[in-house]
């Protein structure tokens, strides 16, 4: 008989099915083995502070969802580590050994037996209403049968381990991987400048000599003039793209926030009037300065300007405000382009992440590594059907230094 | 008597340009497709001022930099690019002055006057 419910168990155990199921195999086998009412199988949390019902089988009644670790029989078999057979003479009393267990009432025989081999696992709760008296063969034969349940449980745990490890392992290679392609495109686009830059400044710059020595009212004068407004503005395009490329360090100055704004402003003031996007202005004058890299910053502008202008393609209002909080210089780049899907929020900052037919998916991410460079915070205030604020904080120019003096002082 | 000055550039584009722009600022402009030609001139002639290309075919501008330091220790040279990240790696190094190529040539005129000027002192 004993060997026979022992085989029954260890193919129980050893199956392939879901841990829950295997549990419940093993249960039903205890309950009509031991002839007891209920079988409940708990389980320890990760954080090793509660004891969570995992299957129960038979008459339900009764069955405490979960204890706490030093809660009724469960918590004191988890303390002693021994299997706990008792019986009530006085099946209303809620008293078992000297502890309170709800769970317990109204029982007469309950087995509470440690799951477990060097580590603790959980608890195997049987009980039963009638009086019932235990040989120690059935003893012997349950510390046999929870070990093995301890097997099943600690294999089933080192395969949610493993899967676990993987995905993040897989993750880690996909992060590689962008910062690979980040590397590749700073070098495509170091190569690419310069191969561009020198023949944009022939066009250009003879482009400006034809302009000076045309005739103002002569239509070549507008077409010469169309030539050197293109090429300036691909030259700055130039300036920001090789910033990608930019490897180590910043180059910081004193500078100021609102200045380099209206840069970034300026450039894009001929977007602002095709797509019908008006411009607010609330900036603080005489802001402290920041201690910044400006072309950065300038990258900083550029990339969120150009999302809003692209998610207020039909017009808009952007609204750009600075003003001086705390120890803060806080920028807010405000646009009405509908906001951004909350599903997506996550991703917004990862390289490559882009819901444009031909965006990049870096213009956030790099602004991302640069406010963080200059540490500095970026936030996303998301309405969704209304539209996005970003919102940076950097340091004013005294604690930045005083920044810089800490972690000279930390790296002694 | 105008100043002299060697332009060092592999673009031919870049070369007219410069000749005609520094040309009408005054100056007397000299040509050079590659840094081995500009070496050459610098043995036969005497110049005030390099403008300098770093990445050039054969000897790039750097090489001819260390070069003409070597033998001409008190000839200006600037240094003009393509790239940004030039300006860190080389900027203050033994260069006189870096500038960024661009189709406006006001800054790089106002680099190479303020250098002559300060030589005349
Ligand atoms: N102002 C904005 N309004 C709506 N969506 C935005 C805004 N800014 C960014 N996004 C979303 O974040 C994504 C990533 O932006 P970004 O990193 O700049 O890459 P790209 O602009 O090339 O797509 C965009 O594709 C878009 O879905
Ligand atoms: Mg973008």
């Amino acid at each position: 008989m004993g060997y026979n419910i022992l085989s029954k168990i260890i193919e129980f155990t050893d199956s392939e099915e879901p841990l829950e199921k295997r549990l419940e195999n093993v249960g039903a086998l205890l309950l009509n083995f031991f002839a007891f009412d209920q079988c409940a199988v708990y389980l320890l949390d990760r954080e090793e502070r509660k004891l969570n019902l995992a299957v129960a089988i038979g008459n339900k009644l009764g069955c405490q969802q979960e204890y706490n670790k030093d809660e009724g029989l469960p918590g004191l078999a988890m303390k002693h580590g021994k299997p706990i057979f008792a019986t009530h003479s006085q099946p209303n009393k809620e008293l078992w050994r000297g502890v309170f267990d709800q769970g317990a009432l109204g029982f007469a025989t309950v087995i509470c037996c440690p799951v477990k081999d060097d580590i603790f696992y959980g608890i195997l709760y049987l009980k039963s209403r009638e009086k019932k008296s235990i040989s120690p063969k059935k003893k012997k034969l349950l510390d046999v049968i929870a070990l093995q349940l301890s097997t099943a449980i600690k294999n089933y745990e080192c395969i949610i381990n493993l899967t676990h490890t993987n995905t993040k392992m897989k993750d880690m290679q996909a992060r590689l991987i962008h910062a690979e392609k980040l590397l590749a495109l700073g070098e495509m686009a170091a190569t690419l400048t310069h191969e561009i830059r020198n023949p944009l400044m022939s066009i250009g710059g003879f482009a400006k000599r034809l302009h000076q020595q045309l005739n103002p009212d002569s239509s070549q004068f507008m077409y010469a003039n169309r030539i050197i407004k293109g090429v300036e503005r691909l030259e700055k395009l130039m300036d920001g793209i090789v910033h990608f490329s930019k490897k180590d360090g910043c180059e910081f100055s004193t500078e100021d926030i609102n200045n380099i704004i209206e840069d970034a402003a300026l450039f894009f003031e001929d977007d602002f009037k095709r797509h019908n996007i008006t411009v607010v202005r609330d900036v603080a004058l005489n802001l402290p300065k920041i201690e910044a890299d400006r072309q950065q910053l300038r990258l900083v502008f550029n990339n969120l300007m150009a999302n809003a202008i692209q998610a207020m393609a039909n017009g808009g209002t952007l609204t750009i405000q600075t003003r001086h909080k705390d120890n803060w210089i806080v920028t807010e780049v405000c646009d009405t382009g509908g906001g951004i899907d909350p599903k997506i929020m996550g991703n917004i900052f990862n390289p490559f992440y882009t819901t444009k037919e031909t965006g990049t998916g870096l213009g956030l991410a790099i602004t991302h590594t640069i406010i963080t460079n200059h540490k500095g915070i970026i936030e996303v205030n998301n309405k969704m059907g209304v539209g996005v604020t970003f919102v940076i904080k950097l340091p004013v120019a005294t604690i930045c230094e005083q920044l810089a003096v800490n972690s000279e002082q930390l790296k002694k | 008597m105008s100043e002299k000055i060697l332009v060092v550039d592999d673009e031919e584009g870049i070369r007219l340009l410069y000749k005609e722009e520094l040309g009408d600022e005054g100056l007397d402009v000299h040509l050079a497709a590659s840094g081995e030609e500009a070496l050459a001139k610098l043995e036969k002639d005497r110049f005030d001022l390099i403008v300098l290309d770093i990445k050039m075919p054969g000897m790039d501008g750097i090489e001819v930099l260390r070069r003409i330091k070597e033998r001409w220790k008190n000839l200006p040279v600037i240094l003009s690019t393509a790239y940004h990240h030039y300006k860190q790696e080389f900027g203050t190094w033994a260069s006189d002055a870096y500038v960024v190529k661009s189709s406006d040539l006001k800054e790089l005129k106002t680099t190479i006057k303020d250098i002559l000027n300060t030589g005349r002192k």
